[in-house]
């Protein structure tokens, strides 16, 4: 009773909105708040970028390893933003290269993930499969993907067919025995639940099972794209006359240090771009994981 | 949780201990059942020769240490084990897989994190056809959604909730269907003690009304005593029913402050002698 007169509204007259919802004041907290981290990040960069700048300049180091921060930046951006002359010492500018390492990328994890999804939710979901099939996946998953290399420009040659395949096999694996790993850990009282309910098997699977493994599958690939990176500069830098791998080695061959760490850094935005896009999809489609984790 | 509890409820006061007709429910007899444990090749059996009848419209406890085959046994009323040896009976049926007329709450709700609140207490409708058209089937959720005062939650996920709000999900989805069955697995272990009392309080008061027959697994005498027309202590692995106890305190027992009676200090130390040397052994024993 006493709860509903605190609700009767000459009561909630006398605590207007306003005093409920502070209009918070713009200082320089409540932006530290929302900028704050950025702002460290920018200014610990440009700190970074400052002493290295300095420290390519003492010549302690010579400038043919060691290439000043700026002229660094300046050929990532002139290589990101122009064509190359058609006389130049390296054929194709960054970006060519950028293009097609992303290409061979992308068309590798996505096979991965074509296999490697259904792969593991098959060996998750049938024991007999996983019997059969679990030998394979982790003596192949813990070979170094490296030692293979050379068994596949032996069998297809320095072709892009070779590298996609090394990138597939570099990401297939986190892939899989993540989806694995996920459907064998759905916990037992959602199982449970349904089955109360009524649900019959396809139903478990498709409604507790699946949902479940989701952000596991978003897990593996995470891992797969940083494997498979590993793989296409691998599979560049063994053979191959494009990409970001090639470029790296042509670099050094032509003692062009300023090109060559630029595509490092590049490589390591590229990187952190790609964890950063699919934690945000993880969010996106599985926001109550992140409350389980923490 | 503010109860639809008419008046009415008030009278029942006592009237629910002794049923007018007997009306067997749930009969098991002799039954034996266990599982598979997966590691070694072995089978563990869980509950050995138990006969025990439940009618309608009874609130039977089942009170026993940890790892006695509790869960089993309603999990057995369920139909997600069967038995190995002997019968289980629901409605002069042998059960041979859950069915809509029994529902369960679980310990750890058991709700679907990727659910809405209204999607999980949906969920039951999805897996089995009630005949009901979709304008009932909203209906119902929003009927027992204001039920368990949880109107205006419909859209949360169960993540944003507290423990004792998750359970009313839990509970909402086990009477959506209006099961004649509740199966409840310790529902209030894992919520806090002001909560918890609470949520007791207004199960008995919900229970006196629509007397529903509630199978209700708890480590607590107290909880038992509280909620419990009968209460089956239960002796640790394998599970056996070491006695069956009438309750047959007035109700409602939470309005009526029976913690304050001596029958109550009397029937909690009977009971919690009965139990006492099952805790015992059970923390000497191989688990």
């Amino acid at each position: 009773m006493s709860e509903d007169e605190l609700h009767t509204p000459e009561k909630s007259d006398q605590y207007s909105d306003a005093d409920r919802i502070r209009e918070v004041k713009l200082s320089f907290g409540s932006l530290w708040d929302q900028y704050g981290t950025s702002a460290v990040t920018v200014l610990n960069l440009t700190v970074f970028f400052i002493f290295w700048e300095i420290f390519a300049r003492s010549g302690v180091v010579n400038q043919v390893f060691f290439p000043t921060a700026s002229g660094m930046l300046q050929t990532l951006f002139e290589g990101l933003t122009s064509r190359a002359p058609p006389d130049a010492i390296i054929s194709g500018q960054i970006i060519d290269h950028l293009l097609y390492t992303l290409r061979t990328l992308t068309i590798g994890v996505l096979l991965a993930c074509a296999i490697g999804i259904p792969g593991g939710l098959l060996m998750g979901g049938n024991r007999y499969i996983e019997r059969i099939l679990s030998p394979y996946v982790w003596g192949l998953a813990s070979l170094p993907r490296i030692a293979l290399v050379p068994l596949f420009i032996l069998f297809m040659g320095f072709t892009v067919k070779m590298q996609v395949t090394i990138v597939t096999l570099a990401a297939l694996f986190p892939i899989m025995i993540n989806a694995w790993a996920g459907v064998k850990t759905t916990e037992k009282s959602l199982i449970a639940a349904a089955k109360v309910f009524g649900a019959n098997r396809r139903q478990i699977y498709s409604n507790v099972v699946l949902p479940y493994t989701l952000p596991f599958i978003i897990a593996g690939v995470q891992q797969g794209i940083g494997r498979g990176m590993v793989g296409v500069i691998i599979a560049e830098i063994f053979g191959g006359s494009n990409g970001l791998g090639f470029l790296i080695v042509r670099s050094a061959d032509t003692f062009n240090s300023e090109l060559m760490y630029a595509v490092l850094l590049l490589l390591v935005i590229i990187s952190l771009s790609f964890i950063k896009i699919t934690r945000m999809i993880e969010v996106y489609i599985a926001p109550w994981r992140q409350q389980v984790i923490m | 949780m503010r109860l639809a509890v008419s008046d009415a409820a008030d009278q029942i006061t006592g009237g629910r201990a002794v049923p007018e007709e007997k009306k067997p429910v749930i009969v098991a007899k002799n039954l034996t059942v266990g599982y598979k444990l997966h590691r070694e090749r072995k089978l563990l059996t869980a509950l050995r020769d138990i006969t025990i009848t439940i009618n309608k419209g009874e609130f039977v406890c089942l009170l026993g240490p940890s790892g006695c085959g509790k869960s089993t046994f309603i999990n057995a009323i369920s139909g997600i084990v069967l038995p190995w040896e002997g019968s289980m009976e629901v409605d002069g049926k042998p059960v041979t897989g859950p069915g809509p007329d029994r529902a369960m709450v679980f310990q750890d709700y058991a709700l679907m994190p990727w659910r809405t609140v209204e999607s999980n207490i949906r969920m039951p409708f999805e897996f089995q056809n009630l005949g009901l058209s979709k304008a009932e089937i909203d209906e119902r959720i929003a009927h027992y959604l204001d039920l368990v005062d949880l109107t205006g939650f419909e859209k949360s996920y169960p993540y944003e909730l507290s423990g004792g709000m998750r359970q009313r999900v839990g509970i909402a989805r086990a009477l959506v269907t209006e099961p004649k069955i509740l199966l409840a697995d310790e529902p209030f272990a894992a919520i806090d003690a002001m909560t918890r009392e609470s949520m007791q309080s207004e199960l008995e008061q919900f229970v006196s009304k629509t007397k529903q027959t509630v199978v209700f697994i708890t480590h607590s005498i107290d909880e038992a005593i509280i909620l419990g027309d009968r209460i089956a202590v239960i002796s640790r692995r394998p599970g056996r029913i070491k006695e069956v106890i009438d309750i047959d305190l007035p109700r409602l027992r939470f309005d009526s402050d029976v913690k304050s009676l001596p029958e109550y200090s009397e029937m909690r130390e009977r009971i919690w002698d009965l139990v006492k040397d099952e805790a015992r052994s059970g923390a000497h024993g191989e688990e």
